[in-house]
């Protein structure tokens, strides 16, 4: 058997390695020197960014010049008339002018920005409620001991092998029984048990010792207070993880809001692009507003994902590898 | 788990329990705080899947008309007329399937080639990363439409403009039932290789140095480092990507409703050769109002995904055994 001497850079790598503990990525694969190998990755890279580009650039082309064969790659000239034309008069039909998208909905009050509002305002109360209540249930079912704990928490955890269309249909007859369809608490009330987020702060929680919430015990701090002032802050790092998914993943949230929703007014930013895309299906002339809508529905996910990264992808390695 | 100090405090000492103390240590707040995520969770998450198994074993359709749209039990009929007569669902079943197969064993692939490819931590790298990442918080139907431009029919559609540029003909990509199950496949490991991608990159960070150490000291090359030691270190990575990613991939919606509707309103593109269950389950509870028939459906999804699941930890377990 042949003996490799390391490299010095593999050594180097190696002994850096170790002093953290020995966990790390690994020294001896190494990036080729030949830079045509990683060719492929670069093109790989042009087709991942594509959609994007052209989502931006098309939202800013004007109506002639999104009917233009070939279509152009780069704007000859950038307008915002998809997003609101000036020369747009309701009165009279005009060539290659069109109705931005924040002049349509002439009968929806605020028009687009009721469709903004209603996915901030519903994103926002799920997050929060759906932590709060999460966490709540939580702390008790790691930390405290009493009866029918474990079948509440075997409840909780085989209730995430059922794929949640299941539930689809009594779902939508229970909300519709309670004269919630086409209101935000169809939208809000139904989001906020969420199993996956009671399991991972459990998880989280049976890390955590147990001495700091006993010694607050003997002190005599109440249960809530205990929650509030030791469990929350221990709990943050899951929390802020937790935080993340739940509000990209209810942005972005697409069959349930369709089914609910009864009039256009209500419908959050998905579900309007839906809309808008069935309403001018065909027209090209009409594909940058479309693409100007999507835009705007994409950008605060991307924003929030590239604020918390990191927390982001601790929080997928976590959930996934524990 | 239970200190002594608990235990010995008076105020929770055994012998004084009387009220909720006799169920919980902490008495009646354990309930109170529970209380908030339980009493929804069984409204909004049991009660749902008792009654939609409840429903599957009816003809239900919320006007239950006697005269003209009955409701009633009828036992196993809507199982039997879904796995032996309806044609509809039998080409769905198919459609989700190839789907299935092929969006899971090239999305896993592409995720460990990108997470080998990407492993070094340079700054180009970390660039690299997050492009690849994106598709996973960007929301899929502002995605979806762009693609509908993409492969749109016509000279403006961007593909076609393509291949007009290096002379090819125009392709009538989303009317082309062999087309179909491979353009959504291909979106799916658009949407998904960078998800993927930093699961296994986790994967891979977790193996110690010194494996990879001591397999070069007896002289392993890079492609038994591979595979003595990379791959079978990421098989938990590997059965969850593949168990997580075949879950997700039998529930697609989006894709289908958005870009293979039917001139008569109803999902699945011409002859129906972009059904999938999913869509399928939409379409008869919600256009046609079937809503026994629908929860049929989402209990044979329930029921597939179970068995693949179960399967699949079966096939690992046994397969460590082997070891």
């Amino acid at each position: 058997m042949s003996a490799v001497e390391l490299t010095k850079k593999q050594q180097k790598a190696l002994d850096k390695a170790m002093d953290r503990g020995g966990n790390f990525t690994n020294p001896f694969e190494k990036r080729s020197k030949n830079r045509w190998r990683r060719s492929p990755l670069y093109l790989l890279t042009v087709v991942m960014i594509a959609p994007y580009y052209w989502m931006i650039t098309s939202s800013f082309k004007s109506v002639k010049e999104l009917q233009e064969v070939p279509p152009t790659v780069y704007p000859k000239n950038w307008i915002s008339s998809n997003y609101y034309d000036k020369n747009f008069d309701p009165m009279q039909f005009k060539q290659d002018v069109i109705q931005g998208l924040f002049q349509r909905y002439p009968d929806i009050k605020f028009g687009f920005f009721r469709f903004m509002f209603n996915s901030v305002f519903v994103n926002i109360s799920i997050t929060i409620l759906t932590l709060f209540i999460g966490s709540l249930a939580a702390y008790v079912v790691a930390k405290h001991r009493f009866r029918g704990k474990r079948a509440i928490y075997l409840t909780i955890i085989g209730s995430m092998m059922i794929p949640w269309q299941v539930g689809l249909i009594p779902g939508f007859l229970l909300v519709d029984d309670f004269g919630w369809l086409n209101t935000y608490w169809a939208y809000i009330i139904p989001a906020l048990p969420k199993a996956f987020i009671v399991f991972f702060l459990v998880q989280y929680l049976s890390s955590i010792p147990d001495e700091l919430i006993e010694a607050a015990r003997i002190d005599g701090a109440r249960e809530f207070t205990i929650y509030w002032r030791i469990v929350l802050p221990l709990l943050k790092p899951a929390l802020v993880a937790m935080m993340i998914f739940t509000a990209i993943g209810e942005w972005n949230n697409f069959l349930w809001p369709l089914i609910i929703v009864q009039t256009q007014d209500m419908a959050n930013l998905p579900v309007a692009l839906a809309f808008l895309r069935n309403a001018g299906a065909g027209n090209i002339g009409s594909q940058g507003v479309i693409m100007a809508a999507s835009l705007i529905t994409s950008i605060p996910t991307i924003l929030l994902f590239f604020l918390t990264q990191k927390h982001f992808i601790r929080g997928i390695a976590l959930s996934g590898l524990k | 788990m239970s200190s002594p100090m608990f235990a010995d405090s008076k105020k929770y000492a055994p012998s004084k329990r009387t009220g909720f103390r006799k169920f919980s240590e902490a008495g009646l707040s354990t309930y109170l705080m529970l209380s908030p995520f339980a009493l929804l969770f069984i409204v909004f998450a049991v009660y749902p899947v008792l009654a939609s198994l409840r429903l599957s074993f009816m003809r239900y359709n919320a006007i239950c008309n006697p005269d003209q749209s009955p409701c009633g039990s009828v036992g196993f009929g809507n199982y039997q007329y879904l796995i032996m007569d309806d044609s509809r669902f039998h080409k769905a079943l198919l459609n989700t399937t190839l789907y299935v197969i092929g969006s899971v064993i090239m999305g896993m692939i592409a995720s460990l080639t990108l997470a080998l490819a990407l492993q070094e931590d340079t700054r180009s790298n970390r660039v690299l990363r997050v492009i690849f990442f994106l598709p996973s918080v960007t929301s899929g139907i502002a995605i979806v439409l762009v693609w509908g431009w993409v492969f749109r029919g016509d000279d403006i559609g961007l593909l076609n403009a393509l291949f007009n540029f290096v002379g090819l003909p125009t392709v009538e990509w989303l009317a082309t039932p062999s087309l179909a199950i491979p353009i959504l496949i291909f979106m799916a490991m658009w949407g998904g290789a960078g998800f993927g991608m930093v699961l296994f990159l986790a994967g891979l960070n977790s193996i110690p140095a010194m494996y990879y150490e001591a397999a070069v000291i007896d002289g392993a090359g890079p492609r038994e480092r591979f595979r003595y030691i990379t791959l079978p270190l990421l098989r938990p990575v590997m059965v969850y990507v593949g168990i997580t990613g075949t879950i997700g991939a039998f529930q697609i919606f989006e894709g289908v409703y958005l870009l293979f509707p039917t001139s008569v309103g109803s999902i699945g593109g011409f002859k129906d050769m972009a059904l999938m269950i999913v869509p399928y389950l939409y379409d008869m509870g919600f256009n046609k109002f079937r809503l026994g028939y629908a929860s049929a459906i989402a209990w044979i999804l329930f029921g597939i995904i179970f068995a693949i699941s179960m399967i699949n930890l079966k096939l690992t377990r046994s397969l460590e055994d082997l070891r």
